[in-house]
């Protein structure tokens, strides 16, 4: 029988092996996570233009100033938002200070993002239609919210 | 090749072993955590890294093959067929790669295998999708597959030591 | 080399057992969302279990083919054609056929309070540009004369489909193609053996199946008042396997001199109905699959919920009355008011801080 001489002591070339994997993995997850990190379980914002994305941050980025998207002629700015101010009917419990992201300011004629407000769970998102943009929100606690979809 | 008797019965009883390790890591909640149609854990690779050192490439080759075959009938998905010849094949080239390099234990061996079994995963899920939206998964699986190889390195190292003190001799 | 074999075959045997046992991992709750922006509106598509990534982005093509088959705007449409063949008959596909054969149907049936064809005049107060503007009386006057939906015709011949209408009409499915592409995507959930799916195309709803908890699913009903409010429901619609659609004129309007136009335009008049509704709320049940039927109960709801708002309050609830059956509706009247009516009557969960008198029930 053929067989092959073998080790089952770890060595310098294993840990060459385990490095180069993990150089691979933290590659591919700048390229396809834009370098945004590792979210995991924080709440990360999710930009995306012309059904692309186009950007992944945390709410709290925003804090060192909003960001500018553009499609076409159309131009937005997202901006950090602190939930607390307004209340939302239906919800008993109302969160406190809660990050999330809002439109401050949009070039377009129907201004539907900036009405949006203030997006603070996952699964919620700011569209803009003639611009062809979503902010989406992912990660984090799931939308506790009360309804699953909303006619109107 | 010619196979012996000997040889064609241990070809078979490992091809059962890996379908019977299919079926074991579907135990594994993975699916839950990366919604991907197909993506698995990889604990069939513990029988391709035996065969590999044991009977060599073409044999571990052979079984590889019979493996993903009669495990896409038994699931009657053939999509499943094409993620577990990818994923086994990308696996087998990186093995026999590292084998042949003779400088890895089977720890490294068989975390290069799971990483490339990952990859070729991931390659079939954008190729039977038409998207790329399931590479946004493979950091996740490249970590996952560190794991899953140590494990699978440390069932095989266990299996070769076992076998030392049989007739059926790994040196 | 016998020990090998007798230990392999027992640990073989050992797991093929476990494998039997062990609780596999339930395939419903695995989860695929796809948002799109289409048809003028954005879209969610939530589909769970196994093939529910397959599913989301077939959902997607299917949206994307029907937009281009459908759109006004862009000139090598089915739609854009046909509106420019001033009156000659063009082929259209079996979506499109389907779509004017459904909108003549909901014509017919609301006496005009729905048309395809009052497209020029909603153009001529900007809805389709987003350039608002009050047009002149005798321009409104001119372009109704053109409105008549029971002009169009659509002919079935060997070699698939034509279409044509009236010279100098024009037509826009807005109004039921969404309606019309939820009904394709119930199809396609049960094409693809989804066990559950929420889809939200725009105010068009379809709840697939049930929730992953098995409860219903929610559903918030918009309060006309607060239009912007996440949160600002007049009540809840638990719903499985149905179909919901909400029409009102606060969704798209402008202000001009003091006064509010909004976007859904009386084929009779020219002029933003003048309802007393403020929001008509359609819910239909899926109905099992049937190769005759066209289009199902998705499109009806869409054309319908326009159609009742135009109509108003006291000939929606008629309407509603004389088929019971088909379908149910929550309304929201300008004086505050509810109605519910009562195949629904337990589904509807009123939001009591909403400020409006307790519903009434339409039996």
């Amino acid at each position: 029988m053929r067989t092959r001489s073998w080790s089952s002591k770890p060595n310098g070339w294993d840990a060459l092996v385990v490095l180069a994997v993990i150089a691979l993995a933290l590659g591919s997850a700048l390229a396809v996570w834009g370098g945004g990190g590792e979210s995991g379980e924080a709440l990360t914002a999710v930009v995306i233009i012309d059904g692309k994305e186009a950007d992944r941050f945390s709410p709290a980025d925003l804090l060192e100033g909003p960001r500018t998207y553009s499609n076409g002629s159309y131009t937005l700015e997202a901006a950090y938002g602190l939930r607390g101010a307004e209340s939302a009917p239906l919800d008993h419990e109302p969160p406190s200070g809660e990050a999330g992201v809002r439109v401050a300011w949009a070039d377009c004629p129907t201004q539907d993002c900036v009405r949006t407000g203030l997006i603070t769970r996952s699964g919620q998102s700011i569209v803009c239609l003639p611009g062809r943009i979503i902010i989406r929100l992912e990660g984090g606690a799931p939308d506790g919210g009360i309804v699953d979809a909303v006619v109107g | 090749m010619r196979l012996t008797t000997k040889q064609l019965t241990l070809c078979a009883v490992l091809t059962a072993l890996a379908l019977a390790l299919s079926y074991l890591e579907n135990l594994f909640p993975l699916a839950l955590a990366i919604p991907i149609p197909g993506v698995k854990l990889g604990l069939a690779n513990i029988v391709t890294v035996f065969a590999l050192y044991a009977l060599g490439a073409f044999q571990a080759l052979m079984i590889l093959f019979a493996r993903c075959l009669l495990g896409g009938m038994f699931a009657g998905n053939m999509n499943a067929l094409l993620f577990s010849l990818l994923g086994g094949a990308a696996a087998m080239l990186a093995m026999i790669g590292l084998v042949r390099l003779g400088r890895c234990s089977v720890y490294g061996v068989s975390i290069g295998g799971a990483a490339a079994h990952n990859c070729g995963q991931i390659a079939a899920a954008v190729l039977t999708l038409g998207s790329t939206a399931p590479l946004y998964y493979l950091p996740v699986l490249l970590a996952v597959s560190l794991a899953a190889g140590a494990l699978t390195g440390l069932a095989a190292a266990c299996l070769f030591q076992a076998l030392d003190h049989t007739n059926l001799r790994i040196s | 080399m016998r020990r090998f074999i007798s230990i392999t075959l027992a640990l073989n045997l050992l797991l093929s057992l476990t494998a039997c046992f062990g609780p596999p991992v339930d395939p419903d709750t695995v989860q695929e969302s796809i948002q799109v922006i289409a048809m003028d509106t954005a879209m969610l598509i939530s589909t769970y279990g196994k093939r529910s990534t397959a599913a989301a982005y077939a959902s997607e093509d299917l949206i994307r083919d029907l937009e281009a088959q459908l759109s006004r705007t862009e000139e090598d449409s089915e739609v854009s054609r046909l509106n420019a063949a001033d009156g000659r008959p063009t082929e259209v596909g079996p979506d499109l056929a389907a779509l004017l054969t459904a909108a003549e149907e909901y014509r017919a049936d609301t006496g005009g309070a729905f048309d395809i064809t009052v497209a020029p005049v909603v153009s001529a107060w900007g809805f389709t540009e987003d350039s608002f503007r009050v047009p002149a009386q005798a321009e409104l006057e001119t372009l109704l004369e053109k409105v008549d939906g029971s002009a169009v015709r659509v002919e079935r011949t060997a070699g698939g489909c034509t279409a044509a209408l009236a010279p100098g009409q024009s037509a826009d499915l807005g109004g039921i193609a969404k309606g019309y592409a939820a009904d394709k995507l119930a199809d396609l959930f049960r094409e693809y053996e989804i066990p559950r799916a929420i889809a939200t195309l725009g105010g068009n709803v379809l709840a697939w199946g049930d929730r992953p908890d098995g409860t219903a699913w929610r559903v918030g009903v918009q309060d006309p008042a607060r239009p912007d409010e996440q949160n600002g429901f007049v009540g809840i619609l638990n719903l499985k396997n149905s179909f919901a659609v909400t029409s009102g004129g606060y969704q798209r309007y402008f202000e001009e001199d003091g006064r509010t136009y909004h976007h859904i335009i009386d084929p009779a008049t020219g002029y933003p109905a003048d309802s007393d509704l403020t929001s008509v709320t359609v819910v239909a049940e899926v109905l099992p699959p049937d190769a005759e039927q066209l289009y199902g109960p998705g499109t009806m709801c869409d054309a319908l919920s326009t159609a009742l708002f135009v109509m108003g309050r006291e000939q929606a609830l008629n309407f509603w009355t004389s088929r019971k059956n088909a379908f149910d509706l929550v309304l929201v009247t300008k004086d505050g008011e509810i109605y519910v009516t009562g195949g629904i009557a337990e589904d509807f969960v009123f939001d009591e801080e909403s400020g409006y008198a307790y519903p009434v029930l339409v039996k």
